[in-house]
């Protein structure tokens, strides 16, 4: 006979609610532990509206992760002084007395010296909080890492110019007519990948919505879609202007939302500012019936121009929509071919699909209140924004949905914000002139201008960027060109692995950390970057921790609770008290705590205020989350696990009802003003060198300078993820490894068979892909599912740790093909270039079967 | 009479591999034995190319050659149409793996069980606990969930599955879920000229 109950699901035990951690984001889950105190199961929470049941292959893996036999179970010290990949760091496990005395003795020198050479990178998203320690370490604001750079630095600042929030998302809700463009939400990728697959199938299968994926690769969005529209990597900008070329010439936008919700009929003087009147400092606009300026807020106003060429008070100007008009007019289909490739026909039939979609005039009445219906939206996100041009390929993807009128409305593309912390906080703000307040600052405010400069990476001037850690690959082997007047040489690695994330040239990290008097590592298992540790701290798993967080849902709002389903397996801490204990041996404390009440909102509450003196654990902070949200302890979380609740549409549409968004982006030009001058004033050396040209108000045509790269270079690299990996890091759990390892896209480097069979290359053949900053070698894979131009290596093949049982190595990282130069980094908003101009070549006929393939990979992980 | 079935709505199905996941989770399956997974192909030529997803599962097949091949009668079919092994009758003989036409059952054998998930020789607690239901050299395979199905549960894939691609139901019932499905969309059978008459459905 058959046992009753051999399933975990069902065996004796109880049912905890939680939070998934196996990605950036917050799906709500149920974890199962048995009598016997074993988790043996995870499931999605129902009662969350965004996953429902649901949990993607990550989240089903992380008991793995939790059991993982290579965790981290004690403090640990090297005492092999020789650092590199593949070196035994000789680890000697220590007691957490020693390891906190070593921390905080190599610390203390370090803050009594100089806290600007601390070297930090920390990264748990969870607790975004702990990003903000730095500051109480002396006012430290370096960053070595390049988390959130990659995919979000031209990304986030323009999500704060145009929505005020920190992300932006397609309305499922609504939407009829979805273009995905290098990024695969609702399929593998990016905001909460289980929530955003439900409801993209719900939408795609119920309500039979069109889905057309425009990019490199056969991803599967684009295998999923009704249209995969091939395109050369970092044109994307391009394919865009293209669609706006045509909305623009064949007058197909939404022309009442233009020029009542936005400033696109603004004047602008050829100084690139607003022509306003000399009284109030008003914008003027252009009345094309009455036919002469007024300003913005003039109730004589009959109608407006979007475009002309106008004389205001002796000053040429034009209306912000003429601008961008002039720069789209010579966008044509035909001419944007030559630089996607995609063809003039299938652009002007999709612009005209997508603007028949949109369906401009109509509206939907939702809780009594009647907002325009747009159900076109374009989405997009790492592979179309993380180019050189970074700001201004985000901000055209914005204008593909700002001509058909579809910023947050229902079924257009909307705001999502990070972590409301308050549920009746708005995140949209009354600005000067009739505008929203721009707020590019959404992972809080840059440091200021400095000379010489007090960050390892130029922050100080990025005033409206993103942290450009791997410009530390220009500064720190460099340092009089620069005006340093401090080397850094401590590190501290929480939750992050930055010798793997870091763009640029390998080696010359590699070289940097080895130079280093102190690096101290806080994780749960060891990685390519903290195996270079002098000591490790391990943390508490996700099952073993609190936690409160909001992380950009899509779908919902809402608080979610991580709480511990058994005690910790190990001699671990949590990082929250790590931290706390540092900073009280380091005599910061107070001033963490002020930090954390600054960046958690804590501050001017008494009953969350967290007090001098006192050191507040994870369940602490956790439980003040809760109570800022709606008034709810933590009692109800432990039984709930989230207070997730469908976004409002209150402050999902429309927010800002009654101000003007930034359809025109004046704030770049006073800020690259503002910086000249400081740079000017202070006589910065390199000042020659920085890119001006990248602040810009509106996109240009102008191509990324991947393009310009040696001839010899013909092909254009990427890299990217699936749903089974999240950064790769979870390469590690034998379940996702295995998955992953079966699935051909993550098998070898993706070649069409047209571009291999010029090179005399077959499939499984070993190749070198080689650009003007590295190198690194991977089996080809021939696919028809990558464009001729193009090659594709998946995050899978970019590892290389080589004492975990499970990870495999490949042939080295795909970001060391990338550069570290201010050349190739958007002087905007930081972001870097993430495509590579490459070539591809032959190494070796193929090996004889897998094993030896991956013996060749891991000879050649750090070859030249 | 209730009789177990299940669609697989290839147009929902994003081929995550999620439900491979949650099954290793639920059964404690060991390492290189899955029961359910999801398969994927190239369709076409550049650029006019696709891919599909196609997730796999034992069949629950109400003609199945494993039965009747089974010597011992260890393969057998519960009364609400699930088929599954009595792992105290299985001889290990394996005529059953080499009869299913579909390739859905696996023969356990000793080395991933001394070597572990995580090949280090050493089980977690996880699989400690786990591989206690298992008897060496018998035959397992996908069960439907039956410990779950008992208790008015959806089966773990079923549940898991983000894009719900996978329903679960009764087939004798013509108002259940997957019954109308099939109806609605054209629900066709794997290799259906075979004959083992699956109850494990697709659509398009």
């Amino acid at each position: 006979m058959v046992q009753a109950a051999v399933q975990n699901s069902v065996k004796p035990g109880k049912w905890i609610n939680s939070t998934c951690k196996m990605c950036l984001h917050s799906c709500s889950i149920r974890v199962h532990v048995t009598d016997d105190g074993v988790v043996n199961k995870v499931e999605g929470n129902p009662t969350n509206p965004s996953n429902e049941s649901g949990i993607c292959p990550k989240g089903n893996s992380a008991i793995m992760r939790l059991y993982d036999p290579q965790r981290i179970k004690t403090p640990l010290k090297r005492t092999n002084p020789k650092k590199g990949p593949g070196i035994d760091p000789g680890w000697k496990a220590i007691s957490w007395e020693e390891a906190m005395d070593i921390v905080c003795t190599e610390l203390k020198k370090t803050l009594d010296e100089d806290p600007r050479k601390l070297l930090p990178a920390i990264n748990d998203f969870h607790k975004l909080y702990l990003w903000a320690w730095p500051a109480a370490f002396g006012g430290n604001a370096n960053y070595f890492s390049v988390v959130g750079t990659l995919c979000g630095g031209g990304y986030h600042p323009m999500n704060g110019f145009i929505h005020s929030s920190f992300a932006a998302a397609n309305d499922t809700n609504y939407c009829n007519y979805w273009i995905n463009n290098g990024g695969c939400d609702g399929f593998s990728s990016h905001l909460h990948v289980a929530g955003a697959a439900r409801h993209m199938a719900n939408a795609r299968v119920d309500r039979g919505m069109h889905l057309v994926t425009v990019e490199p690769r056969l991803s599967s969005s684009a295998a999923k879609s009704d249209e995969w529209i091939p395109i050369r990597p970092a044109t994307d900008r391009h394919f865009a202007l293209g669609l706006c070329h045509v909305l623009v010439n064949e007058k197909l936008c939404d022309y009442d939302f233009l020029k009542n919700d936005t400033n696109a009929v603004y004047l602008v003087g050829p100084d690139g500012y607003f022509v306003r009147s000399k009284e109030g400092n008003e914008p003027y606009v252009w009345d094309s019936v009455d036919n002469m300026a007024k300003t913005w807020n003039d109730e004589t106003i009959k109608d407006y121009a979007l475009e002309g060429s106008y004389e205001v008070e002796g000053v040429t100007c034009k209306p912000a929509f003429q601008l961008f008009k002039d720069t789209v007019d010579s966008c044509t289909p035909e001419e944007m071919e030559k630089i996607t490739t995609v063809p003039a026909s299938t652009t002007r039939r999709i612009a005209r699909e997508f603007a028949k979609a949109a369906s401009i005039g109509s509206t939907v009445t939702i809780d009594g209140r009647t907002l325009p219906l747009r159900p076109a939206a374009y989405n997009y996100y790492r592979g179309a924004q993380g180019h050189k041009t970074g700001s201004m390929s985000n901000h055209t993807y914005k204008l593909v949905n700002f001509l058909i009128g579809g910023i947050d409305t229902p079924g257009g593309h909307v705001g999502c914000t990070l972590d409301d912390a308050k549920i009746d906080n708005s995140h949209v703000f009354e600005g000067e002139g009739g505008m929203i307040l721009p707020t590019p600052h959404q992972l809080g405010v840059a440091p200021p201008f400095a000379y010489p400069p007090n960050t390892a990476h130029l922050m100080d001037y990025f005033p409206i960027g993103v942290n450009p850690g791997h410009l530390i690959a220009e500064t720190f082997f460099n340092p009089e060109k620069w005006g340093y007047d401090f080397t850094p040489d401590t590190m501290l690695i929480a939750h992050s692995n930055p010798l793997w994330n870091m763009n640029g040239p390998q080696d010359k990290y590699f070289e940097m950390v080895r130079q280093m008097r102190f690096v101290v590592a806080i994780d749960i298992l060891l990685n390519e970057s903290t195996e270079w540790a002098d000591v490790v701290l391990p943390a508490h798993d996700n099952f073993e921790r609190w936690n409160m967080t909001m992380i950009e849902p899509p779908l919902t709002e809402g608080q979610c609770l991580t709480q511990p389903v058994i005690e910790p397996l190990y001699d671990s801490r949590s990082e929250e008290d790590i931290f706390n204990e540092i900073s009280e041996r380091l005599g910061i404390l107070d001033i963490w705590n002020e930090i954390q009440n600054q960046v958690n909102q804590f501050a001017g509450d008494p009953e969350l205020e967290l007090k001098p003196g006192i050191k507040y654990g994870e369940r602490e902070i956790a439980e003040r989350k809760a109570k800022l949200w709606d008034g709810k302890s933590l009692e109800y979380y432990m039984e709930h696990g989230h207070t997730s609740t469908m976004r409002r549409p209150d402050k999902w549409y429309r927010p800002w009802e009654g101000k003007r968004l930034h359809f025109y982006i004046e704030m770049i030009v006073a800020e690259r003003d503002k910086l000249r001058k400081n740079m000017e004033e202070a006589k910065v050396p390199f000042i020659d060198e920085w890119e001006w040209e990248d602040y810009q108000p509106l996109p240009t045509a102008v191509l990324d300078p991947v393009h310009l790269e040696p001839e010899e270079f013909d092909l254009l690299a990427i890299s990217f993820k699936d749903v089974q990996l999240n950064f790769g890091e979870n390469l590690s759990i034998p379940w996702i490894s295995d998955i992953v390892y079966n699935d051909p896209v993550h098998m070898g480097v993706l070649i069409n068979p047209k571009t291999a069979a010029d090179r005399s290359i077959e499939d499984g053949d070993l190749v070198t892909i080689t650009s003007s900053y590295g190198s690194i070698k991977g089996l080809a894979k021939v696919t028809e599912g990558i464009h001729v131009d193009a090659i594709a290596v998946s995050n899978a093949l970019t590892r290389w740790t080589g004492y975990h049982a499970i990870v495999k190595a490949g042939g080295g990282n795909f970001n060391r093909l990338l550069p570290a130069n201010l050349k190739n980094t958007d002087a905007n908003s930081g972001q870097m270039e993430c495509t590579a101009k490459v070539k591809v070549k032959l190494f070796r006929k193929k090996p004889v079967d897998r094993n030896e393939a991956e013996r060749m990979l891991r000879l050649h992980a750090f070859s030249k | 009479m209730t009789i177990w079935g299940m669609v697989m709505d290839l147009k929902r199905c994003i081929g995550c591999n999620a439900c491979s996941v949650a099954c290793m989770q639920e059964n404690t399956t060991p390492r290189g034995i899955r029961w359910t997974e999801t398969v994927s192909e190239e369709i076409g030529v550049y650029p006019n190319a696709t891919r599909s997803y196609v997730p796999l599962i034992c069949n629950h097949c109400e003609d199945p050659p494993c039965e009747r091949v089974c010597p011992t009668k260890a393969t057998f079919i519960t009364e609400d149409g699930i088929v599954l092994v009595d792992d105290e009758k299985c001889i290990g003989c394996g005529a059953c793996i080499t009869a299913c036409p579909y390739k859905n059952r696996y023969k356990l054998k000793p080395q991933p069980f001394k070597a572990g998930l995580y090949s280090k020789g050493e089980l977690t607690p996880f699989e400690d606990q786990g591989y206690r239901r298992f008897v060496l050299g018998t035959t397992v395979k996908c069960t439907f969930c039956h410990n779950r199905v008992e208790q008015g549960l959806d089966p773990a894939c079923v549940v898991t599955c983000p894009a719900k691609a996978r329903i679960f139901g009764d087939l004798d019932d013509p108002n259940s879920e997957p019954r109308k499905l099939i109806q609605a969309r054209k629900g066709y059978q794997p290799r259906a000229e075979l004959n083992t008459k699956p109850k494990v459905f697709y659509v398009d």
